[in-house]
Parts: C-alpha cells; structure tokens; sequence
C-alpha cells in the first residue's frame, strides 16, 4: 500500500498556486491553459476559499482539488459537496496523494453539514473513474443527459 | 462551520449606509449585477459575521491555556487600550481602501475587472461593519478617553484619504493600475494581519476573523489574476498596461505596506498579549517571500505569453538566467519583468526610515539624485501629488539634521483635510438619532 511521502501538506488552495496548477495540467493534458485556471480559481476563491485544496511535497504543490457546496440545483435541494477538478503531477502518483485531497475536501465539506458529494466523470477515463470508484463514489439515479441542439429547433416543435 | 450573523443597531447601521451612498457609490450597480459577475454566489450582505466554535482559550502570549476574554474589563488597561487602538486602526483601513478605490475605478479598463473590485468595496465595508460591531458591542469607554461608541464610529466615518490612521490609507490612486496592486500587495498584508489575528485572546476579535478572512482570499485573487492577464497582453505588446507601469505601481505601494507591519523591532507587546502569534519581522520576512512568489509567477506569465513555443522549463531557466545575468534573451531584456523592490526602498518608518536606498538596494548620498532617482521608479503622477512634495521636504530636514529620524517618522503623512463631516447638506453627522433628516437622501 502506498504510503504518503514525508514532507507532504495539505491547505487551502490560493491565488498563488495558479502556475502550479496550470503546470500540473499542462503535464496531464498537454495543453497550457492558464485562462481556465484563472477563472476557475478565482470562481473557487470567491465562493469558499477554504473548500479547494491542494497538497504540496517539500514545499512544492504537486496536486489540487477543487469544489464547492451547492445546493438548488436540479431538484438537489439539500447541500452537496461537488467535486469538480482535480490532478496530481505525473511524477508524484501513486502515493495516495489524491486520497489526501479528498480526504482533506471531504472534511471541509463535512464541517458545513454535507451529507453527500457528487461529481461527473466520464466514464471512458479510465483512471479519473477508477480513482473516484476508488474513493467510494458510485453510480446514481441522476444521470448526465446530453443532445446537440438540432440545426433547426423550430421544425421538432 | 457556523456563522452567526449580527445587524447593528438601526441608527449606526444607517450610518454605514449613509456613508455608503457617498463613498461607494456604484453599490446598487453591483448588486444589480451581482448574478451577472459572480453567478450562485452567496449575496451580499452588510452584516457582522462571527464564527461559531473556534477556539475558547489563549493560545499564545502570557495568558496563554487561559479562557479568552469575553469583555474589555476582562482585560488589563494596558491590553485593552492597545486592542482598542488595533480596532479602530482596522476599521480606518477598511473604509479608507473604498475612498481609495472609488477614485479610480471608473478607468477599469475590462468591465469584470471593475466588478470584482466593487465587490472588494462592499466586502470592505463590511470588514468596517464588523470592527463597528466589535467597538458597540462592548463598553471600552475605561480606555478609550472617554470617548464612546457613536463617537468613535463618527470619528471613523468622518476620516478622508489623508486622515486615516495608516499611511498606505492616505495615498489616492493614480490609475486603475493602483486599484489592483493595491489588492494584490497591501490587502495581502490584511491577510496576515488577519490570520495573525485569529488567536486573538479578545474572542469577539478572534471571531471576527475567519468570515473576513474567507472574504480577503477573494481579494488577492481580484489584484493577482488580473495582473496576470495585463502581463500576458503586455508580452503580446499591449500599449495599454505596460510591465513598466505596473513595476512603478508595486514600487509605489511595497514600502508602504511593508510599513503595515509595524516595527521591523517590534510586536512584542501583540504577541505577549495574545492579539498575534508574531512579531513584526516575522511576519513581514513572510510576507517578501510571498511576494516574490507572486512576482515570480507574473513573471512566468509573461514568458509563456511571449514565448508560446517553449516549454514551462525553459521558460523558467530563462526567468532565472534573467535574474542572474541581468542581461537580454531573445528581446526581453532584464528590465522588461517586475521586480521586487529592495525592503528599504522608499521608506520612511520602521527600521530603515528615511535612508535613500534603491530598488536595487544600491545607497544614494545626495538628495537631488535620489529624487530624480524616484521619478524614474514612481508613477508619474505620483510625483506630482502632495505626499511626494512632503516627503522631499521631510527629507531634507532629516539629511540636514534639522529633524532626527524619529522627528520625520512622525511628520508622514500629514495630510489632513479639514472637515469631515457628512458633505450632504441634510446632516453634520454620520450617526444621526432621527432617521427622518436622511429620508429621502
């Protein structure tokens, strides 16, 4: 069983941490994003601060997890603690640092009264699907529905 | 976690509001829009807010493992009044940063970027709220001169950029540019000051905390991220918002926050007491590092812009070699990045107050060459304002000897305005008994 390296730290994600985190995706997709990662980490921010997180080994923040307690949405009155975005560096997996993370948002979404937590995932990536079935995540009777909008909508009506 | 949330007494509510309708007065275009800008967010709300289940006992200082207190009387005299003034030099920051603001904000030059900071407005008007709350709430009338509550919200309300009790208060705003290095820098100095506070052995102060806290995260993301985006765009050779211009507007503002902390020597008083977990220099070594990181990172930012080819590691070596060698790659030159300032640059209290020493921490002899020294690192406008004229003048006299150090620490800013009362004509008041005279307004 993997173990957690010494030196690792886990804290609230902040301003600071967006190099990092758009680095950590650059590694993961290829693709520099550094726009996204603003708006996502200033929506974040500006929400609940203490909610995202990220996990730092010897001072260097190698993974991050984002989310947020939202409720009212699609009938889900009651408070769920969303899960959205989350990465850990190629060069630290197999550590457990991602159960950190989630042990540690998870947490922080308890301390507000969350009794559940949801997220999407698609389900032909194999290893975000198999960390979340991991983490206790199965599937539910809401489902992710999607369509194209047809070229001419008024001709269905 | 429990928030608790409190409504002032309806006459020193009214008056925040009042003061509002003067001081920030696109308030109604924000929440007008708040769903636009900041979409499922909680609304906004001018309230004191007060953490439920923190901590009941000291957790540093001499009353250390002892239960916090609940009164001012529970406190010593001395302790008491060195709260009491913290207080009431927090309240001034916070509605001096919206004096400050709305001077400017209008020149936003992104409409997002002028809604984040209206929304860092109102958050600072409550954090303002809040210390009103904390000075109403309980008698301080034993240490505070015989002043009492109504009296010292008035005090408060009536203070201008000029008159605030901190110097990085009193200076306006030359462009928009300030509106957000001044988040990015000095709200970034409240972060520590609030965190430092969050053992405070005072517990409504302590309580107090954790809400504005929550608050302030927001607003060093409001100067950071679009500091970022200025970068990118001036690496794309954007005209508008030049690297230059925003390395004059955090040299500007870095001494004086610097000088937020207090004291390089000192803090003792605030650690042995249980307000903070550390003194002055500690907190402020901190507060660099974080700093340059923040540089560091606006720095990257502008590589990759300019350099969409290269990979991250290679724009690194080449920020590093740039630091190093001072030299040029590839058309960006050394003095195309932001660059901290030396922590003596530019000051006038703490430790190195009044020595003449350059970003670079290289050490001026003459006054007239380290003046035109400044015109070259500070906003232009800004050498044309009325602190800069002082600062002169008070420098001469401590070089010449006519004033000790300590002489000219106490001569800045003086800036006073005369008058401070409500500018409308209906009351000579903020805090008014019979709301009827503000009906209407």
């Amino acid at each position: 069983m993997p173990e957690v390296q010494a030196g690792t730290r886990v804290r609230p994600l902040d301003e600071l941490d967006l190099g990092a985190i758009t680095r950590i995706d650059e590694r993961i997709t290829g693709q520099y994003r550094p726009e996204t990662w603003e708006d996502r980490v200033g929506y974040y921010l500006r929400r609940d601060p203490d909610a995202s997180k990220v996990v730092e080994v010897d001072g260097k923040v190698v993974g991050f997890m984002m989310g947020d307690v939202r409720d009212g949405e699609f009938g889900l009155e009651e408070p769920s603690g969303w899960i959205e975005r989350f990465g850990i560096d190629p060069d630290h997996r197999g550590r457990d640092l991602g159960k950190v993370l989630f042990d540690a948002i998870t947490a922080h979404f308890a301390s507000q009264g969350v009794r559940t937590l949801r997220t999407l995932v698609n389900m032909n990536d194999k290893g975000v699907a198999g960390f979340l079935g991991a983490m206790g995540f199965k599937s539910s009777s809401l489902q992710a529905l999607e369509m194209p909008i047809p070229s001419n909508p008024s001709a269905k009506a | 976690m429990k928030v608790e949330t409190i409504t002032l007494e309806k006459k020193y509510h009214d008056a925040v509001e009042h003061w509002r309708r003067h001081n920030l007065q696109d308030y109604d275009l924000l929440l007008k829009n708040w769903e636009k800008y900041f979409p499922k967010d909680e609304p906004f709300c001018l309230c004191a807010k007060m953490e439920c289940g923190t901590p009941d006992t000291v957790a540093v200082g001499d009353h250390a493992g002892e239960k916090k207190r609940l009164k001012p009387d529970e406190l010593t005299e001395e302790e008491a009044t060195h709260l009491l003034a913290i207080i009431r030099a927090q309240a001034s920051t916070e509605f001096g940063s919206i004096q400050q603001h709305a001077g400017t904000i209008e020149r936003a030059q992104d409409e997002e970027d002028k809604y984040w900071v209206l929304r860092v407005m109102a958050e600072e008007l409550r954090h303002g709220y809040q210390m009103f709350h904390l000075l109403l709430s309980q008698d301080w009338s034993k240490v505070s001169g015989g002043m009492k509550g109504e009296d010292m919200v008035e005090d408060i309300l009536s203070m201008q950029t000029g008159s605030h009790v901190l110097d990085a208060f009193n200076l306006e705003y030359d462009s928009f540019i300030d509106n957000v290095c001044f988040a990015a820098l000095v709200d970034r100095v409240g972060k520590y000051q609030l965190t430092m506070q969050r053992v405070c052995a005072y517990r409504p102060m302590a309580d107090s905390m954790p809400p504005m806290l929550r608050e302030e995260a927001f607003h060093l993301a409001a100067g950071v991220i679009p500091m970022r985006r200025w970068a990118k765009r001036a690496a794309r050779g954007d005209v508008f918002i030049t690297m230059e211009a925003i390395q004059k507007s955090v040299n500007k503002w870095f001494p004086r926050a610097l000088e937020m902390f207090g004291d390089e020597r000192g803090g003792s008083k605030n650690l042995s007491f249980g307000f903070k977990d550390m003194k002055n220099r500690e907190a402020q070594d901190q507060y660099i590092d974080e700093v340059a990181r923040m540089i560091r990172d606006i720095n990257m930012r502008f590589l990759r812009a300019r350099f969409p080819d290269d990979a991250v590691e290679k724009c690194e070596k080449v920020l590093d070699d740039l630091v190093t060698s001072r030299g040029k790659h590839q058309g960006v030159r050394f003095e195309d990045l932001i660059h901290l300032p030396d922590r003596r640059f530019f000051r006038r209290k703490g430790e190195p107050a009044w020595q003449m020493i350059g970003v670079d921490g290289v050490s001026y002899e003459n006054i007239e060459d380290w003046l035109r020294y400044l015109s070259k690192h500070l906003p232009e406008p800004y050498m044309a304002s009325r602190d800069m004229k002082m600062y002169a003048e008070t420098l001469r006299k401590v070089v010449s000897g006519e004033y000790t150090v300590e002489d000219g620490i106490r001569k800045m800013p003086k800036l006073k305005r005369v008058g401070g009362n409500c500018p409308c004509s209906r009351s000579v008041r903020w805090v008014v008994e019979d709301t009827a005279t503000t009906n209407g307004h």
